[in-house]
């Protein structure tokens, strides 16, 4: 049996992926990550270094890896980098201020070595507050088209409502198992 | 005795190098086989690696010789091909020396940028404008003098907001079903008063100089940066300070404040009043009984023995405690 196969059994077996959420600090990520595991989300405090979750999710094991994104930790995003199948990055759609270091931000990332072959799912987010940045918008600001290095996607949600959350979640799933799941 | 003890102790001595001794040298032995193992897995990889080059190579090559219109599927597929290869590297790393890695990646970027200048020579682009844009329907206006101004840099489209900006020395008010839910920004005041009397989702407060916030019950969370001698009394979910200096906090959250790169911050509770507060704290969903506006985390200052030296609580004496009638 080649290394390949043997590998790709290993991770058949678990089905498990490793998913980080990365982004400005306010832009709603651990909101995010409580509401897709149904916790409630107004006792919410802003991240002072990380939080794990692992859940199952039409049968896969999703660890998720939720990181502080106040300027001060950004430093540190780097220590998660290791073995990321999936890469969230979650955006305020409404906070038009800090657009343009959301987009440096991410394009920085997308750099990493570390992050090669994940998969980039961006959420843009707080889609309730009126006056959000949609979708199509965001692509451009965020200079989505030239990202060459990853699959990616935009999805429009809110983490408030709940809106879209799932349907975002379960195309990032697909892609990686697509990925992981059948490399020959 | 003690010689008995020294015998034993000789005893335990042997026994304990023995033990580590064969160790050691079964150690030695699994080094051997895991190399060996190793070497085995990276022939494998380092084969694999060539042949898939070998076959995206190939692709890109006859790049030319296909109809224009099953181009960009082609392309796709390149890009698919190079994706996969790159995870496969990845996965790898486990076994590869960082030398491996680095080739290893280099050949990848390689590629991709092949496929780049394949794709930019076979399939040119239509050229990106604004014309294209959805025009949004406010403020078509400031979207024409942007289109003009636009240097490859997206200009941020200017949308419907509540709030106030570039005032100096008024009163301001705003409230109710204006912003309800919404998001409301106040930013570039100097010397003003601010009344925000109702329950918007979130709220931004920032480049604000010797001004008085006085806002209802926010759902969510109120960010606010570069505020110089102000004083707000404000009740929210969380509260995050940036880049502020002599500001008094009167506060209500529910779960936690932050700060970062502030100093000279004074907080004490919210004592706001207002016809109606109440029924706003109900629709807001924040706990009017619950409130931690003793709990501040100072991000420059992640030492939990001493209190950070940005923030103290605001002297009894000096704490204001009616705001007149609003
Ligand atoms: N209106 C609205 N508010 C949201 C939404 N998602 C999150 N929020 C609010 O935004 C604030 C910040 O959310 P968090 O989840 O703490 O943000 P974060 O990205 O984890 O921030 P850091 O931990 O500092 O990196 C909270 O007050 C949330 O209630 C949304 O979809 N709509
Ligand atoms: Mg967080």
């Amino acid at each position: 049996m080649g290394f390949l196969t043997v590998l790709k059994k290993m991770k058949q077996k678990e089905k498990e992926m490793r998913i980080l959420m990365l982004g400005l600090d306010n832009a709603g990520k651990t909101t995010i990550l409580k509401r897709f595991n149904g916790e409630p989300i107004d006792t919410i405090s802003p991240t002072l270094g990380f939080n794990i979750k692992t859940l199952e999710h039409r049968g896969f094991t999703l660890n998720l890896w939720d990181v502080g994104g106040q300027k001060s930790l950004r430093s540190y995003w780097r220590n998660y980098f290791e073995c990321t199948d999936g890469l969230i990055w979650v955006v305020d759609s409404a906070d038009k201020r800090r657009l343009e270091d959301c987009r440096a931000e991410l394009h920085v990332l997308l750099q990493e070595e570390r992050l090669a072959g994940a998969t980039l799912l961006v959420f843009a987010n707080k889609q309730d507050l009126p006056g959000a940045c949609t979708p199509e918008e965001l692509k451009e600001i965020l200079e989505l088209d030239q990202i060459r290095t990853h699959h990616w996607q935009i999805a429009k949600c809110s983490a408030v409502t709940g809106e879209n959350l799932l349907k975002g979640m379960d195309w990032l799933i697909d892609d990686i198992a697509a990925r992981i799941f059948t490399l020959d | 005795m003690e010689i008995m003890e020294g015998g034993i102790d000789k005893i335990n001595l042997i026994t304990k190098r023995d033990v580590e001794r064969k160790l050691e040298l079964q150690k030695r032995k699994e080094d051997k086989s895991n190399l060996a193992a190793d070497n085995e897995k990276l022939g494998y990889f380092e084969k694999t690696f060539a042949n898939k080059r070998t076959h995206i190579e190939n692709l890109l090559m006859h790049s030319n010789t296909i109809e224009k219109h099953v181009l960009p599927d082609h392309f796709n597929d390149i890009s698919k091909e190079i994706l996969l290869l790159q995870k496969y590297v990845a996965n790898s790393n486990i076994f590869l020396r960082s030398y491996d890695i680095k080739k290893c990646q280099e050949s990848i970027q390689e590629l991709t940028n092949k496929l780049k200048e394949l794709e930019d020579e076979l399939l040119p682009k239509k050229k990106f404008g604004f014309k294209n844009r959805t025009k949004p329907k406010v403020n078509n206006k400031k979207l024409e003098r942007d289109e003009v101004d636009f240097h490859g840099k997206v200009t941020v489209v200017a949308k419907q907001t509540c709030g106030f900006s570039n005032r100096v020395g008024e009163i301001l008010e705003i409230g109710g079903d204006e912003i309800f839910k919404k998001d409301v920004t106040v930013e570039n005041l100097e010397n003003c008063k601010v009344k925000i009397l109702g329950c918007p989702s979130t709220l931004h407060l920032s480049y604000l100089k010797n001004c008085y916030i006085f806002a209802g019950p926010v759902s969510t969370s109120i960010f606010a940066e570069n505020c110089t001698d102000c004083t707000l009394v404000i009740a929210c979910q969380q509260l995050r300070l940036h880049a502020s200096k002599n500001v008094n906090i009167y506060l209500h959250v529910t779960s936690r404040a932050i700060m970062e790169d502030c100093h000279s911050i004074f907080l004490a509770p919210y004592n706001l009043k207002y016809d109606g507060l109440d029924n706003d704290f109900k629709k807001s969903g924040l706990d009017k009984h619950c409130n931690n506006w003793k709990c501040v985390d100072d991000f420059n200052w992640l030492n939990v023995d001493k209190p950070s030296p940005n923030w103290s609580l605001l002297d009894e004496k000096n704490i204001v405690d009616y705001w007149g009638n609003l």
